[in-house]
């Protein structure tokens, strides 16, 4: 019990504070490929400090929804995040629900982020949660076909014995269902934590912009709150794809040997996710909106393909 | 005695397999494909991966001569072929946008669909007695064809129509080998030759509709001109 208690601690001490570090490193290898400077990995902590200690403006038409949505964004971010396995097969919250759980609880934070969106009042909140769930209603079908695929493999949902089941066939993603799943759902991280073919991150300043139009009205520490949120999720997300997948260095459970050894590995394999992360937003210009279901097909159409050769081969 | 493990069948399988894989993909990314000269591209990557495809096989089978058709892909498809058209496309100087007749995300989930009318027809082929590299190719190599065909028809501009046939070749192509691990080399040479030259022409006939024309577009290749 306490030996539970203790590794929920760990991974939610993790999540939470290694989340900035992840979008700081990204930024950071961005700029430099783009012969910039760059602002420093620890920048993303810098602006939560600021912005947690600055006042808050509220808008006048703004109801009680517009100051619970930070806080369901970031607790239900952050309850998914502990159902994922990080370190270890075992996930500290996995008792309470398996892959459904997490993509819902995501939903969740969804689902509220537009409602903040449409509550604030102002024409932009509105054109960006009408875009996040025309994106997400999109997105969501191929990250289900993605996670299902790696479920039959597993025989569960359940994402401990979906982790622990790639345990030991480290060449299990040479597969070509298991090929297709992960470029699937590699393609739904990019829409879901708004990188470039399908939103900007880096700027406020744009007409097509869909996390940022949402948030546009918040200010001081519920920003802080929402953009903490982004992260953990864009971590998640990346957990998600590289320990289903590619679970090299994972501990079957965290008091095995070495939970160091394992978080040494989640540094390793999320740093070459984010060098390629990197790369793509580089080398691609902003798609135009009404390009993002084309990609989120070919992501629908691989994940059916992944779920239905599963069967056949 | 311990098999070498690059003597073992099952790991030249699943390469196989994988690049079967890759070659589909890249089929689905043709469909969804805006731009001819990332369309040429593709079609350079998947006849890359179809000669890497003819190796492989070449080497579990201990056949020599695949190896010759593998080198004269990688010369034709992947070199001569893509050089020829980008020259093409920059001689035309298209500029807009390839416009398919069905939007993309529906033409993307169809391809999904002939997919799996690839590999229920492909089914019907599996023999478990016999072992064998081919079965998951083949399969890959019917998709392939159906979605090649698929594109053909769902492309307005005469160029387009000629990648999407030559990636239906590429299909062909596939399940030769992965049907027969190769068939005799005369015939190779001979369907090899048949590519360049009908790239050739076609090239010079795409050409020729453009002068003739001011546009690619089939379809308005209704009336006689003098």
């Amino acid at each position: 019990m306490m030996a539970r208690l203790i590794e929920a601690l760990a991974q939610l001490a993790l999540l939470v504070a290694l989340a900035p570090l992840v979008t700081g490193v990204i930024r950071t290898l961005k700029a430099r490929l783009q012969t910039r400077r760059g602002p420093g990995i620890l920048q993303p902590y810098r602006n939560l400090r600021k912005l947690f200690g600055k006042g808050m403006v509220i808008p006048e038409t703004a109801s009680w929804i517009f100051g619970a949505t930070p806080w369901v964004v970031f607790v239900s971010t952050v309850l998914a995040g502990l159902m994922i396995p990080m370190v270890a097969a075992e996930a500290p919250l996995g008792l309470f629900g398996g892959a459904l759980a997490v993509i819902y609880l995501l939903g969740l934070g969804r689902f509220f982020l537009a409602l903040g969106g449409l509550d604030s009042g102002s024409s932009f909140g509105g054109l960006g949660s009408s875009r996040e769930m025309t994106i997400s209603a999109l997105a969501e079908p191929a990250m289900m076909l993605a996670i299902f695929t790696v479920a039959i493999g597993a025989g569960s949902t359940g994402m401990t014995e979906i982790a622990g089941a790639a345990i030991g066939q480290t060449w299990r993603f040479l597969a070509p269902a298991q090929m297709f799943a992960f470029a699937a759902l590699a393609l739904v991280l990019i829409a879901e934590t708004g990188r470039i073919p399908v939103d900007n991150p880096a700027t406020h300043l744009e007409l097509t912009m869909i996390h940022e139009a949402m948030i546009l009205e918040y200010s001081g520490p519920y920003l802080a709150l929402l953009e903490w949120a982004a992260s953990v999720k864009q971590l998640v997300l990346m957990t998600l794809l590289i320990n289903c997948f590619w679970p090299v260095g994972l501990q079957p459970t965290w008091f095995n040997f070495g939970a160091l050894s394992g978080i040494g590995w989640l540094v390793t394999k999320l740093l070459l996710l984010a060098c390629a992360i990197v790369l793509i937003e580089t080398t691609n210009a902003k798609m135009r909106l009404f390009r993002v279901p084309e990609l989120l097909a070919v992501a629908f159409t691989l994940g059916a393909l992944a779920l239905v050769s599963t069967f056949l081969f | 005695m311990p098999i070498k493990p690059l003597y073992d069948m099952q790991l030249g399988e699943r390469i196989v397999t994988l690049m079967a894989a890759l070659v589909l993909v890249l089929q689905i990314a043709m469909v969804a494909q805006r731009w001819i000269v990332a369309h040429i591209r593709i079609f350079a990557a998947q006849s890359f991966f179809l000669a890497a495809i003819a190796a492989t096989i070449a080497w579990y089978n201990h056949a020599p001569h695949i190896y010759v058709v593998a080198a004269l892909t990688l010369i034709v498809k992947v070199m001569l072929v893509p050089i020829l058209f980008e020259r093409l496309v920059k001689r035309v100087e298209i500029q807009e946008e390839i416009a398919p007749i069905i939007n993309v995300p529906i033409s993307v989930v169809i391809a999904g669909g002939l997919t799996l009318v690839g590999y229920v027809v492909a089914e019907s082929f599996y023999r478990p007695e016999e072992p064998g590299l081919g079965h998951n190719a083949l399969a890959v190599a019917i998709s392939l064809f159906l979605i090649g065909f698929f594109t053909m028809i769902n492309r307005r501009k005469a160029l387009t129509q000629v990648l999407a046939l030559l990636s239906l070749e590429n299909g062909l192509f596939l399940a030769a080998i992965s049907l027969t691990y190769g068939m005799p080399l005369i015939v190779e040479l001979g369907v090899f030759f048949d590519v360049l030259v009908a790239a050739m022409v076609l090239g010079i006939l795409v050409f020729r509709i453009r002068e003739s024309f001011d546009s690619m577009d089939v379809s308005r290749l209704r009336r006689l001109r003098g």
